[in-house]
């Protein structure tokens, strides 16, 4: 049987960064094996964000060539989205060789190993039907979409699959209201589709504050989306290739084609974990250190019991995960991680809201500032937005979050002042640059100590 | 009463690593003994029941270039 210094199961985000890791801490010494299913590279690359924020710029891109923002200016754009789909997959198949194929011919220390992986008990699993032994593991089997159960729902797009398609639905129906469902949702509305998002919640994203949410769906409703929120849709219709969503309601009709993005569940059920010693509740249950209940066995990314599902988050767990196998002693504070959507306007965010401060009794002040108070907004004609910024009584930074252009660009700013405990006047006294988006978050620092409506441009 | 521990050591290349990490693994109290191989990855360390195996892995020598994971603790 071949024994391992440390078995990865799952070739995504986290199980890549792991396995690299790994490799540059021993000098290309640990004997590792990198095992997982379909495309290397997992979720992001191929069916995750790679291809939906290529989706959602060429959309822009689209949108922007057919109704110029500037006055005097005049065009007219032609999509075939037949072709735009194919250059899409040839971008992610370009994407996958150069950030996952390539890199592993650099690894002599890594076997690649093509299979589903299960525990047989807690130092061996079977891949193919073959038994391997490890020292260490570290599972990142990621997530995958989760299907509601509902009456006729059987042709429908997901996010894994909707990169297949090569007509532009006239009439779409987005199920879901989370990231992936909106981003979607608006990259296909740019693109001319009538597009409808059903929700049996009566919110959009989870763990924002409502302020946030309003502004979004605002501007989502003002670029063509028709909101159904609250809407208890219990079967859908096939006829002549048209799909009628029932709900209690009423009946919606006509739609061409429906995507369903309700979610994502951890791949955990056919891992055996029980063999494994491991324990799992929605996801593996791990110390902050990320070790599951089996100390051999660490778990990273999607996974993972957390409510983030993010690329950036599940490399940083495998590599804090190979860290500490290797007698270290590493967190996330999981407030300093950013996640954006990438509609447009953004929505980025990183750290508390509002509703998590008062959920925990901890006092804190904030200021939200409209982006018509800042220049490079209204010079690209943006008006829809926000940023606002948390503060605790000591002035230390404890959320920022803001809806505007390009807010995933500068997003990491507040990452920065959060990471080393600054203050707004901190963020004050730092020079930002004029005329930025990014000038939002200095604006909005400023409200804490004045009335912005009596400040020129640039003054500290 | 003293122990072996079996340490996993990652990353040496040459005689002088093995010299280095010996040299290193010797910073803990209550080490006595150390016999690092090259070939295999492995450093052997009898220490006495005060010692714990896992500040060994914590040790300065463990922060740069290599990197170690305890395999094995047995009492001689
Ligand atoms: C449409 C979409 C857009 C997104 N956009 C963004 C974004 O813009 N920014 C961002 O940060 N995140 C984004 N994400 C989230 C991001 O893609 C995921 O958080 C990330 O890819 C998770 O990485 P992972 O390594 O945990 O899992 P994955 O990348 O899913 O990898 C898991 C791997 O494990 C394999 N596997 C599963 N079970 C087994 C088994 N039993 N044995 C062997 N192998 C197994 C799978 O085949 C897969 O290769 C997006 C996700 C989606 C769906």
């Amino acid at each position: 049987m071949t024994e391992y210094d440390l078995a990865i199961i799952g070739w995504g985000a986290a199980g890549f960064a792991a396995a690299i890791k790994a490799s540059e801490l021993t000098s290309n010494q640990m004997k590792i094996a990198l095992i997982g299913t379909g495309e290397l590279g997992g979720t992001c690359v191929n069916v995750g964000c790679v291809p939906s924020k290529f989706l959602i710029e060429a959309s822009k891109n689209y949108k922007e060539a057919k109704s110029p923002a500037y006055a005097g200016i005049t065009s007219s754009a032609t999509l075939d989205f037949s072709e735009f789909m194919e250059s899409l997959n040839q971008f992610v198949s370009g994407e996958r060789e150069t950030k996952y194929t390539s890199v592993m011919k650099n690894f002599e220390n890594i076997d690649l190993i093509e299979g589903l992986a299960k525990f047989i008990d807690n130092d061996t699993i079977s891949v193919n039907n073959t038994e391997l032994k490890a020292t260490n593991f570290i599972i990142a089997t990621g997530s995958r979409t989760f299907i509601p159960e509902v009456r006729g729902l059987t042709d429908y797009y997901t996010s894994d699959t909707v990169w297949k398609m090569r007509k532009l639905p006239g009439k779409l129906a987005v199920i879901g209201s989370g990231e992936v469902a909106l981003e979607l949702a608006y990259a296909f509305s740019n693109f001319g589709s009538e597009v409808h998002i059903f929700n049996r919640s009566n919110r959009i994203l989870k763990g924002f504050d409502d302020d946030v949410n309003s502004q979004l769906m605002a501007a989502l409703k003002s670029n063509g989306i028709v909101f159904h929120l609250g809407v208890n849709f219990y079967e859908i219709k096939n006829e002549e290739g048209k799909k009628d969503i029932v709900t209690w309601t009423g009946t919606f009709g006509d739609f061409d084609e429906i995507i369903v993005a309700t979610g994502r569940m951890p791949n955990i059920d056919g891992l055996d974990l029980r063999a494994g010693g491991i324990t799992a509740d929605n996801g593996i249950v791990v110390n902050p250190d990320f070790r599951t209940t089996n100390p051999k066995i660490y778990a990273a990314g999607d996974c993972v019991r957390q409510s983030l599902k993010l690329e950036t988050l599940a490399g940083k767990e495998g590599v804090i995960a190979v860290e500490n196998i290797l007698g270290g002693d590493r967190r996330i504070n999981m407030q300093e991680v950013p996640w954006v959507v990438f509609t447009e306007p953004n929505v980025a965010s990183v750290g508390y809201t509002e509703a998590e401060l008062k959920k925990k009794h901890i006092e804190y002040d904030v200021r939200t500032v409209e982006l018509k108070n800042v220049v490079k907004a209204n010079i690209l004609n943006s008006y829809t937005g926000i940023a606002k910024i948390i503060s605790g009584k000591d002035k230390k930074i404890l959320g920022i979050h803001v809806i505007a252009p390009m807010a995933a660009e500068f997003i990491t700013e507040g990452v920065y002042l959060i990471k080393n405990g600054l203050t707004y006047d901190d963020l004050i006294d730092t020079i930002h640059v004029f005329p930025t988006v990014a000038e939002s978050i200095k604006i909005t620092g400023q409200a804490f100590i004045r009335d912005i409506s009596k400040m020129s441009c640039c003054m500290d | 009463m003293t122990k072996t521990i079996e340490l996993r050591v990652y990353g040496m290349t040459c005689d002088d690593c093995a010299k280095h990490v010996s040299s290193g693994l010797k910073n803990l109290n209550g080490v006595k003994e150390v016999s690092v191989s090259l070939k295999d990855g492995i450093a052997h360390i009898r220490a006495t029941d005060t010692a714990n195996s896992n500040d060994l892995i914590k040790l300065d020598v463990f922060k740069g270039q290599y990197r170690a994971q305890v395999r094995s603790v047995k009492n001689d």
